[in-house]
């Protein structure tokens, strides 16, 4: 199976929010809306200015989540969704943190919680279906596809109508693109777009921190274990040393004695 | 016979028996009501002080097990020796005050011993977890003469300190690597939350600069406990010895900060350090707690004469270090989630207890088990002694002869 993506365009979305419900229905949630990303809201569309903005988990390419994760309980397929394993999950809620577009969600309120976010219906993609909110967009703001497909498409609509802002949001400037992909005719950053920190990915920072360990046990080890042998073999030569001064010392007196009495 | 006796009412007693309760209450709510009801975390702030506090600062402030370990077993610094069971034990005590906070830190905390089996080589929270099982394990192994020495069977007592003393150096070594390795990627936790992070506490190199804040602190928490041990429990050390600690701990405060210095202009974040918002208040807030006064403090002669006054400036400097971890894990993530966070009562109860906790743990061994040269109080003698003449000891051989 190629990798698949979804485009949203924002310019086409006329909010009426089919798509949040279509999550919360494919996902057994309540079905009352809800103003901001929760555990039982993983899409929601958010009004800016006269623009509406979906907001949902970008399925980077390189996953800052599945990075930090500890027991490897995130993952990003082949097929292109960012998936959860709650099997495998400790709890430890360092995938939020490391999230750059801050989308992971927790269920605070329950004893037994779990991490929640998109999972662009990975279940569905793998039967060979579009993703809910895909399927259910009245006027084909959001659309499910191949990877490639789409990232031609978008260029094609940038191409054909300059009042698109010359950015496809999510194809490789943010931190090594994601899978899915905005499109708009306002500046992101005036739609309360992340600002991606960097435009490589970046579990890149922590592999970097993470390659000194093979140095920093090498080099230190063998420092350490040299000191302690220099500091062994030194107490080693003082004490030898004291032991020949004392003999000498020994051998002196005794003569002295002799002397004294001859 | 010893009678049990109700324990006598001391104002310390009644402090730790509130503690405990809160504790206890605060465990409670946390297991029985959930995250939502025992702490203010959010989706916005995922980690507050069980991770800011408890990990990052416990981790931090058990330092000196390593130093003082490596600097008696491996440098030879044998003037140290008398102390050098205190700082394992003190290490020793952290380490599993952090490990046993992570049951409430942890959503799933039944879970807790997944990452030894499933592995993420990736992740820098996966190393940290590692090195921190290993170096207790180490810890406990290092102190475990301490115990072992009370065993009644003389032949497994025998035969296991004749082990130990043959690997001991071995385990001081892997555990000063250990150490080195997960103080230093403690920071290295919040190097991919570039972005999200204020200027003024973002550095590539957060790895080097935490291990530069730990040891200082670590060393200063020793000269803390070993002050205490001397003052309440007749602990006898050469007071000399915290002096020779504190002047470790002022250079590498110097060290630290000029290295941060150095880090924020190579970020390009030295415009922020005049900022007029509340981080440039919380930055020099640190800057005058963990660096300024600490060196003045253990400047001072009159200060470096009196072991009191060793106390109050080690002290100052583990405040200084604690702010300084908090606005690296809290405060400087605050503009960018917009959380506002501030701990609820349980999330405090529960540290105030490890804490406390780890406290009494110390106590009780330097009380029972040897791990600081101490006088004894003997009892008053309930029968009257004979006279007796004294030995008289000739002045030397050759005057008893005549």
């Amino acid at each position: 199976m190629k990798t698949k993506a979804m485009l949203i365009d924002i310019t086409k979305c006329i909010g009426c929010r089919a798509c949040e419900q279509a999550c919360k229905e494919v996902h057994h949630f309540p079905l009352e809306h809800e103003p901001v990303l929760s555990a039982t809201a993983l899409t929601v569309v958010e009004e800016r200015g006269d623009k509406f903005v979906r907001r949902l988990c970008m399925h980077c390419q390189e996953p800052a989540c599945a990075s930090v994760c500890p027991v490897g309980a995130l993952k990003k397929t082949a097929a292109g969704p960012v998936v959860y394993d709650g099997k495998k999950c400790i709890g430890c809620r360092y995938c939020m943190l490391g999230c750059p577009y801050s989308v992971p969600r927790y269920e605070w309120s329950k004893l037994v919680p779990y991490v929640k976010k998109c999972d662009m219906c990975a279940e569905r993609v793998m039967a060979g279906k579009q993703t809910a909110c895909a399927e259910v967009c009245p006027v084909g703001a959001t659309i499910f596809g191949d990877r490639d497909d789409l990232l031609e498409e978008a260029q094609k609509r940038i191409r054909e109508n300059p009042t698109y802002v010359n950015r496809i949001y999510g194809s490789e400037e943010e931190v090594g693109g994601a899978s899915v992909f905005f499109l708009s005719d306002v500046p992101f950053e005036k739609l309360g777009f992340v600002k991606p920190p960097q435009t490589l990915p970046l579990p890149s920072l922590s592999e970097a921190a993470l390659g000194e360990m093979p140095t920093v046990v090498m080099i230190g080890g063998s420092l350490l274990a040299a000191l302690y042998w220099f500091t062994q073999r030194r107490q080693q030569v003082m004490a030898a040393e004291a032991e020949e001064k004392a003999e000498k010392e020994a051998k002196n007196v005794l003569r002295f004695r002799d002397k004294e009495r001859s | 016979m010893t009678r049990w006796r109700i324990p006598e009412i001391t104002l310390w007693r009644v402090i730790v028996g509130l503690i405990f309760a809160a504790g206890a209450w605060a465990t409670y709510l946390r297991f029985a009501k959930g995250f939502q009801v025992a702490t203010n975390l959010s989706n916005a702030q995922p980690w507050g002080i069980w991770v800011g506090l408890a990990t990052l600062c416990g981790v931090g402030l058990s330092a000196g097990g390593f130093t003082i370990a490596g600097a008696v077993y491996l440098l030879g610094m044998e003037r140290y020796r008398p102390v050098a069971r205190a700082a394992v034990v003190i290490a020793f005590l952290g380490y599993l005050s952090v490990v046993l906070g992570y049951a409430w830190e942890l959503g799933l905390p039944w879970n807790f011993w997944h990452p030894l089996v499933m592995w993420n080589r990736a992740s820098v929270l996966f190393e940290v977890v590692w090195c921190i099982v290993l170096y207790t394990t180490v810890l406990a192994l290092e102190f475990s003469p301490a115990v072992v020495e009370k065993l009644p069977w003389k032949g497994v007592r025998e035969r296991f300190l004749h082990w130990h003393h043959r690997v001991l150096i071995a385990l001081v070594l892997v555990g000063v690597l250990l150490s080195s390795l997960h103080q230093s990627y403690l920071g290295g936790l919040f190097i991919i939350f570039k972005g999200k992070m204020y200027p003024l506490w973002y550095s590539n190199y957060q790895t080097t600069l935490f291990y530069m804040s730990a040891i200082p602190a670590g060393i200063a928490m020793v000269i803390m406990a070993l002050y205490l041990s001397v003052r309440s429990l007749n602990v006898r050390i050469d007071m000399r010895i915290l002096d020779d600690f504190s002047r470790i701990v002022a250079p590498m405060l110097v060290v630290f900060t000029l290295f941060r210095f150095a880090d924020l202009a190579k970020q390009h974040a030295l415009g922020y350090l005049f900022k007029p918002v509340i981080e440039t208040a919380y930055f020099w807030g640190e800057m005058l707690l963990f660096v300024a006064v600490p060196l003045v403090l253990f400047n001072l002669p009159q200060v470096r004469r009196s072991p009191i006054g060793l106390y109050w400036a080690s002290a100052v400097t583990i405040a200084g270090f604690v702010m300084h971890r908090l606005d690296v894990s809290i405060t400087s993530l605050e503009r960018a989630t917009q959380a506002g966070y501030v701990p609820k009562w349980p999330e405090l109860a529960v540290t105030m207890m490890l804490v406390t906790a780890a406290v009494l743990a110390f106590r009780w061994s330097v009380l029972h088990l040897k791990i600081l040269p101490r006088t004894l109080e003997v009892p008053a003698p309930t029968f009257q002694l004979p006279r007796t003449t004294a030995y008289v000891f000739p002045a030397h051989p050759g005057a008893a002869v005549n």
